[in-house]
């Protein structure tokens, strides 16, 4: 199956700074693809590049089997919600995107149905005689999500698309996203790294321009799974290594309880459970449901488990660094 | 660069969008002001002397003379009219002028105008003053020379400002590069064109109706001649914003060039060529050395200068078009 971008040995310069260096990795088709990063990982750089916004100095991009540098060819198959690009500020909403659809070969009628339409599914239509200046920087990022999903193209870029936003807005921008996936691909960068691992089925990670990890998050996270664990009450030493000993589980850790959480109960004990999948070929399932056999046969009660940022751990083990405060 | 790609159909959404919100976007109210505080100071610094002539007139006489007034105009303008079309220099002129102020060397022209007078001789002078109505002559004369400087405050942000705040990336994938540049030159040339047309057609209605010393028929054409030459002008000059428009980042920056850019070659080759003569040549870099023949007597000359015009246009935009073709947005 041809996929939906393909990236080959992209690099880009920015005088001394070596922004892309021979990155090169693709994307299935109809996968929502995270692009992760640090700050200056050279993640918008890549958009831009994949956009034709940017020339990049050697490799190529191709998106639906067609080399970016002809742009043209892919006008309306392709969209992207760019970081910082600003609307004209003293124009009307309405009147922006119905110029964009107009350029698609819509009648006015038909661009004006279709702009409001668009703007509905992000909360923006009762805004749409406005002017851009006039608007919130929510609500201006949402409208840069609707601009990019404007004529169901096949492939979107979406550049931090719930940077800004608030969480009621940033779940209706994830939701859109997961309704589009049937029959679009979507390329998202983002640093919450939650939102990725909840919305994304492949990731890349980008660290210093060059490409450090890239698959499908299953593959990536199956060799660091992360649960957290919170049992009635601590575990001895013997019982935890009875519970290591379980196929598929890597390490427990005992965790320190959050400060400040009011709900804690001071008899429970909090684990953080790392499991490799990757070795054992066992799906997290089995190794989860044996895990809570074993605590419940040796009389303790769990009381909760939560799926742990596996994802993170992850980031943090390929760039070495945390990622940036999600702002989304 | 790839002309084939360009799209007529974008080119013209493009165009409309782009002169349609010109206004809006700040650069279209500043030039709008502009023009038209220029335009009407212009035809206010004419036409006013010419008023107190006539009223003086109906004073003393109780009627006015529209064949003396209009003798009048062609002595006191025709050593101006040329010096401004290089036909005489400074010191020539400002010494014919003083010769007029004699009483009567005065009276002589105003009774026979031009009848034993060498610059008569001088068939354009005599076409802008005598054959055509003088009062716009002059108007147009003054208005090809000082719009050119104006109109970089339409024409400085084609583009510039959008890539600045990356707006241009709404539209690079909706469009090819060559219709935004294309598009956003004409909505420019549109938007100046309609403002040169609200100048003309103000000053000619107010010399029809209020000055009234010209046939109604006469003045049309000729405001009709006017209007064309300025509007056919002033597309090298957007031309030339548009190459800084689409070379830099910053507007400003761009607005700055671009005053430089059209003042500076004309300056240069004024200073330089009163020590070099054929440093004079450097105002061909721009329209200056062709622009006064677009009010030619001679078909061939003002259709030539048009012509010039818009291959000027022409070099400047596939230059610019080239640059924004190939650079990062």
């Amino acid at each position: 199956m041809t996929p939906a971008v393909s990236i080959k040995g992209l690099s880009k310069r920015f005088g001394h700074t070596q922004a892309l260096n021979d990155v090169s990795f693709e994307v299935p088709s109809h996968s929502i693809f995270g692009l992760l990063g640090p700050n200056g990982a050279g993640k918008t750089t890549l958009f831009s590049l994949t956009a034709n916004f940017l020339k990049a100095d050697s490799g190529a991009v191709e998106v639906l089997g067609i080399d970016t540098r002809y742009i043209s060819r892919l006008q309306g198959r392709l969209s992207i919600l760019p970081q910082d690009a600003q609307f004209q500020r003293n124009v009307p909403i309405l009147d922006q995107l119905v110029f964009f659809r107009r350029l698609a070969g819509r009648t006015k009628p038909q661009a004006q149905d279709e702009v409001l339409h668009t703007l509905d599914l992000v909360g923006l239509q009762s805004v749409a005689r406005r002017r851009v200046g006039s608007l919130s920087h929510g609500m201006v990022k949402r409208l840069g999500v609707a601009q990019a999903f404007l004529g169901h193209p096949e492939v979107i870029l979406l550049d931090e698309p719930t940077a800004g936003l608030d969480p009621a807005n940033a779940r209706q921008v994830r939701d859109l996203v997961r309704q589009l996936q049937e029959r679009t691909t979507i390329l998202v960068s983002s640093h919450n790294l939650g939102e990725i691992q909840e919305l994304c089925d492949h990731v890349a990670i980008l660290d210093h321009g060059r490409l450090v990890l890239a698959g499908s998050v299953d593959d990536i996270t199956r060799s660091n799974r992360e649960c957290n664990l919170s049992l009635s009450r601590p575990l001895q030493d013997v019982e935890l290594q009875r519970l290591v000993a379980i196929r598929g589980v890597r390490s427990i850790e005992r965790t320190s309880s959050p400060a400040g959480n009011l709900n804690h109960d001071a008899r429970s004990a909090e684990y953080l459970v790392k499991l490799n999948l990757s070795a054992e070929e066992i799906d997290q399932d089995t190794v989860i449901a044996a895990l809570l056999k074993a605590i419940l046969d040796m009389g303790i009660t769990p009381r909760r488990l939560t799926e742990g940022h596996s994802l993170e751990s992850q980031f943090l083990e390929v760039t070495g660094r945390p990622p940036a405060p999600a702002s989304g | 660069m790839n002309l084939k790609t360009l799209n007529a159909r974008h080119i013209w959404l493009i165009s409309l969008h782009w002169s349609r919100h010109a206004v809006r976007s700040g650069a279209g109210l500043v030039y709008l002001m502009i023009a038209l505080v220029f335009g009407l100071s212009v035809a206010h610094a004419v036409i006013m002397p010419v008023e107190q002539l006539m009223a003086l007139q109906k004073e003393q006489t109780g009627h006015t003379d529209p064949d003396a007034i209009h003798n009048t105009i062609i002595t006191v303008g025709r050593p101006v009219a040329q010096f401004v079309l290089g036909l005489k220099s400074m010191a020539e002129a400002s010494e014919q002028a003083t010769a007029q102020e004699q009483p009567n060397a005065g009276d002589s022209r105003m009774a026979t105008p031009g009848a034993a007078d060498p610059a008569r001789l001088d068939p354009w002078t005599d076409f802008l003053l005598e054959d055509r109505p003088a009062l716009l002559s002059a108007i147009f004369l003054i208005l090809l020379f000082g719009m050119p400087f104006a109109i970089s405050f339409l024409a400085f942000n084609q583009v510039t400002g959008d890539i600045q705040g990356h707006g241009l990336r709404y539209l690079l994938l909706r469009t090819e590069r060559g219709n935004i540049y294309f598009g956003r030159f004409l909505g420019t040339a549109a938007f100046s064109t309609a403002v040169t047309a609200v100048i003309i057609a103000t000053i000619t209605l107010y010399l029809g109706l209020r000055v009234r010393i010209y046939p109604a028929g006469a003045l049309a054409a000729w405001a009709m001649h006017g209007f064309l030459a300025l509007a056919i002008l002033m597309l090298p000059y957007i031309a030339v914003c548009s190459i800084l428009s689409a070379s830099v980042d910053s507007p400003f920056l761009s607005l700055v060039l671009a005053k430089l850019t059209i003042g500076g070659v004309l300056l240069l080759a004024i200073l330089s060529g009163l020590k070099w003569e054929s440093m004079k040549l450097i105002k061909y870099a721009l329209p200056w050395g062709w622009q006064n023949h677009l009010l030619h007597p001679e078909p061939a000359h003002w259709l030539g200068a048009g012509l010039a015009c818009l291959l000027y246009t022409t070099v400047f935009l596939m230059l610019g078009y080239a640059r924004f073709e190939t650079r990062d947005l």
